[in-house]
């Protein structure tokens, strides 16, 4: 079943062209990879489907409705949710605090948003740190509090713009296996990342994007094996290595 | 005794001594000084529900205080309606004009917000101060309106001794902080707060941030207004000098924020504090070092936002703990 | 007919002054990003200096400017400094740090009663310069001489202001951290020393709008008020941050103002002028000339 499909997506600021129609359909339970060079317009692309920008031109359903132009708030509701590739935690307050805001996208009860809270932060081994001020937190952990702020929602969809980028190598590998896990739980889920061993290891379909445009589409092993992304992006040492 | 049942006893002790105040104090200028620090606590926590939560700056609630104070005794006056009912319809339209104001400006920079509700609250003073009659009311201009106190009793919230009021305006004080209470431990006050801090991200995690605000906004105006109807049948005259001032405005929004906005305490420390502080200088300087009490205020306010952006309530409410968590340490230590 | 005209005239110059006045609240907050309540007071500070400086020298009032502009300039970049942006730098995290706006009415509480404590509240004026009561008649119609001077100050101003943005290096790193103080930052530019610049420019121009009013203006502690709440309508409206849009706002003001009293009572002219503050939060929240709002 397709969950996300966007047609002909177009955006643009002024005269640049960040996204150029740009076409991509994820069936339910995938891992979906997003990966460009910088400034690919990768993000943006996020923001459009997350209702922060409307796109210049296209088509994007979700669930089988067409959501262009929709408020972030809402799409929430429905299912839609996503991270920010800079942080956004809400600094003054707790871990804890942080997750129930978005807990309550589902519920009225506090007591309810409490509970769904921690027992997000428990599958993410997290609970242990939920009493923390959100400013006091490593970078690794801001990370894991934007997916579960966004995960507390209990999205259909989740949008993950470079969770890993900044972690350890051990916190990247412990990272994947957390996004395996809520895969698993039934999110389908759509990521950008730069770190390829990642998304290589992640990904049943993985598109590359080059100034807002598809230049490949398919498994990761078509994409590590396509010229025109080793050329744009891999580089030669990634075929090397 | 463990933290929590200290705070409960606290909390109803500072109750029944507010409560069984008036049976000590018996002096009248006592107990009007006290309903005044009262009403400015109510105010400030009035405030504080947009002020300190939701992350905004409204810098013109005196217009609130004007709202109501001059709808309950315009009603009062020429059609002798209760003011019990005037504070309601004062409030409904102090709501109106602050979801007017909210609407167009949550959406922006704090910036927009800020100057509009100053310039809503200046305007709303230009007109009164100007003219006599708004259609079939009258508003009586820069002489303002006197409440003849004549038919005196509850019905037409008229006393003749101070306690009444004294009673009145601790209610409502008890009311707000509980209803503030409520809020903050609620989805509401989790959006505001979220809202507040990083209106993107509180967006995409669900929050309809601009709504979240205008229903603050709404709270506020309304029990502000409120207020005005108290002060208005309190000193039984209002002038737009005094209750629509811009003075006042800033006076409200100061205090809130140096006792510490978006939390429950600072609003009514800020009050409890600084309103005898500042009437303290003002009568101790004013004569010979005209201005010296705004002077110092200025001077608090920067070095407060310096030191303690969160206001004075925190180092106040981390010595309040370090002194319980000393008595729970003796009593149960042994 | 000749009435409106003239009031007309009148009005504009009036209006440009005002423009003037704001010139330095809307350079600030495009940079900044926050609105100087202090605004009034510097421009009070200005009047002052300017007005002292006419008064001990009995040099041609329009000669202040040599000296007010770069002292409001240093006072601006001083005050900047030591008094905001320490807060500035404690709420680096604070996406809007609505506490500067506050520490800057602090500023305004300090500066207006410090004034008052040593000047005292009586209104001064420079009773006999050469600019004061000049008419300029024209047919009928008799134009303000020292008004005249100002709405040519203020626009010399707003055009030097304008050049030094677009074509001096300071100007370039200023309107790059005000698009973006991130990437300036990672550019090599230091934030807080652009603030400090921002808000000395911003001072300074206050100091040449004070020059311009003190020939026809009383001074005295609490003038900077009138001028703030003026200022706060005409950058809005103008558009916060847009220089030309300061001057426009300025002298739609100055025309509602001289215009208006021809058919209704001054107040209501004032109403107006509220009013159409609000009707264009509306309608345009990013003022007549003001980009589209950023977020
Ligand atoms: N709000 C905006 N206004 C104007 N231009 C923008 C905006 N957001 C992004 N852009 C431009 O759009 C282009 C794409 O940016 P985007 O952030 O989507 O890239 P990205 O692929 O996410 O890059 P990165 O890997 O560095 O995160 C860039 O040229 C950027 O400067
Ligand atoms: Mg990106």
């Amino acid at each position: 079943m397709v969950l996300l499909e966007v047609r002909g997506m177009t955006k643009e600021f002024g005269g640049l062209r960040a996204i150029d129609s740009l076409d991509l359909t994820i069936e339910k339970g995938q891992i979906f990879g997003l990966i460009g060079p910088n400034g690919a317009g990768k993000s943006t692309a996020f923001n459009c489907i997350a209702g922060a920008f409307a796109p210049t031109a296209g088509v994007i359903t979700f669930n089988n409705e067409t959501i262009n132009g929709q408020k972030p708030w809402n799409l929430c509701k429905k299912g839609l949710a996503r991270t920010f590739q800079i942080v956004k935690p809400f600094a003054s307050k707790s871990v804890l605090y942080n997750v129930m805001v978005a807990s309550f996208a589902t519920t009225n009860s506090r007591q309810v948003a409490e509970e769904k809270a921690i027992k997000v932060l428990e599958s993410l081994n997290f609970a242990d740190k939920k009493d923390i001020l959100s400013s006091n937190l490593t970078i690794a952990d801001r990370k894991r509090l934007e997916i579960a702020r966004a995960l507390a929602t209990e999205p259909k969809l989740l949008l993950l713009d470079e969770v890993m980028a900044g972690l350890r190598p051990n916190e990247v590998d412990e990272m994947v296996e957390v996004l395996k896990k809520i895969r698993e739980q039934g999110t389908t889920i759509f990521v950008i990342e730069h770190i390829m061993r990642a998304i290589m290891a992640l990904s049943d379909r993985i598109v590359v994007i080059q100034f807002g445009k598809k230049i490949a589409e398919g498994t990761p092993k078509e994409i590590a094996n396509n010229e025109n992304v080793i050329k744009a992006y891999l580089g030669e040492d990634y075929v090397a290595a | 005794m463990n933290y929590k049942n200290i705070n409960k006893v606290a909390l109803v002790a500072i109750l029944l001594i507010a409560f069984g105040l008036p049976l000590v104090i018996r002096s009248a200028t006592y107990l009007h000084i006290l309903v005044l620090l009262f009403f400015y606590a109510y105010l400030t926590t009035s405030w504080n529900l947009v002020g300190g939560f939701a992350g905004v700056l409204p810098l013109g609630h005196a217009a609130f205080v004007g709202i109501g104070a001059y709808t309950s005794t315009i009603l009062f006056l020429q059609y002798g309606i209760s003011p019990w009912i005037g504070m309601l319809v004062g409030g409904v339209l102090a709501t109106i004009a602050g979801i007017l104001i909210g609407l167009p400006t949550f959406k922006m920079r704090g910036a927009y917000f800020a100057l509009a509700t100053i310039a809503f609250a200046e305007g709303f003073r230009v007109i009164v101060e100007n003219i006599d009659y708004i259609g079939p009311f009258k508003i009586n201009g820069p002489r303002g309106l006197q409440i003849p106190p004549l038919d005196i009793g509850l019905a037409n919230f008229m006393f003749a001794s101070k306690e009444p009021y004294y009673y009145i305006i601790l209610i409502m004080l008890v009311a707000v902080v509980v209803l503030t209470y409520v809020i903050s431990r609620s989805k509401l006050g989790y959006y505001l707060n979220a809202g507040g801090e990083e209106p993107e991200a509180a967006m995409a995690l669900g929050v309809n941030v601009a709504r979240a605000k205008l229903i603050a906004m709404a709270m506020s105006s309304f029990l502000t207004a409120m207020a005005g109807t108290f002060y208005a049948q309190f000193t039984l005259y209002i002038h737009p000098k005094s209750i629509i001032s811009l003075d006042l405005s800033f006076e409200i929004a100061f205090i809130a924020l140096i006792g510490g906005r978006g939390s429950i305490a600072g609003p009514i420390l800020g009050a409890l504090l600084l309103r005898p502080v500042g009437d303290f200088s003002r009568i101790y300087f004013g004569d010979t070092l005209p201005g010296m009490h705004l002077i110092i205020f200025g001077l608090v306010l920067i070095l407060v936002m310096h030191y303690q952006p969160r206001g004075l309530q925190e180092p106040l409410t981390r010595l309040y703990n370090n002194l319980i968590r000393r008595i729970t340490h003796n009593t149960t230590g042994r | 007919m000749y009435y409106i005209i003239e009031d007309t005239i009148n009005g504009i110059l009036m209006g440009s002054i005002y423009g003037l006045t704001a010139m330095g609240l809307t350079i600030i907050f495009g940079v900044l990003k926050v609105v100087n309540f202090a605004h009034g007071s510097m421009l009070m500070v200005g009047m002052y200096l300017a007005y002292w400086a006419v008064t001990l020298s009995g040099m041609h009032p329009y000669l202040a400017i040599v000296l007010v502009a770069p002292a409001m300039f240093l006072f601006g970049y001083t005050l900047q400094n030591f008094v905001i942006k320490p807060i500035f730098i404690a709420e680096k995290n604070v996406r809007e740090p609505l506490t500067v706006i506050i520490v800057t009415t602090g500023i305004w509480y300090i500066l207006d009663n410090l004034t008052l404590l040593i000047f005292g509240p009586q209104y001064r004026s420079l009773a006999d310069n050469p600019l004061n009561g000049q008419m300029l008649e024209i047919g009928e119609m008799f134009i303000s001489v020292p008004k005249l001077y100002g709405c040519i100050t203020a626009v010399i101003t707003a055009l030097g202001v304008y050049w030094f943005f677009q074509k001096t290096d300071m100007g370039r790193a200023i309107r790059a951290t005000s698009m973006d103080r991130e990437a300036a930052s990672l550019m090599g530019i230091n934030q807080y020393k652009i603030y400090n610049v921002a808000f000395g420019i911003g001072a300074a121009t206050a100091g040449i709008a004070a020059v311009t009013l003190v020939p026809f203006y009383n001074v005295f502690p609490t003038v900077g008020v009138l001028f703030d709440i003026k200022g706060f309508i005409i950058v809005v409206l103008g558009g916060l941050g847009s220089i030309g849009g300061a001057l426009a706002g300025g002298i739609i003001i100055g025309i509602i103002e001289s215009v208006g009293p021809q058919f209704m009572t001054a107040t209501w002219t004032e109403a107006i002028v509220y009013g159409l503050f609000l009707v264009v939060l509306f309608v345009k929240p990013s003022g007549l000339f003001g980009q589209k709002h950023d977020w």
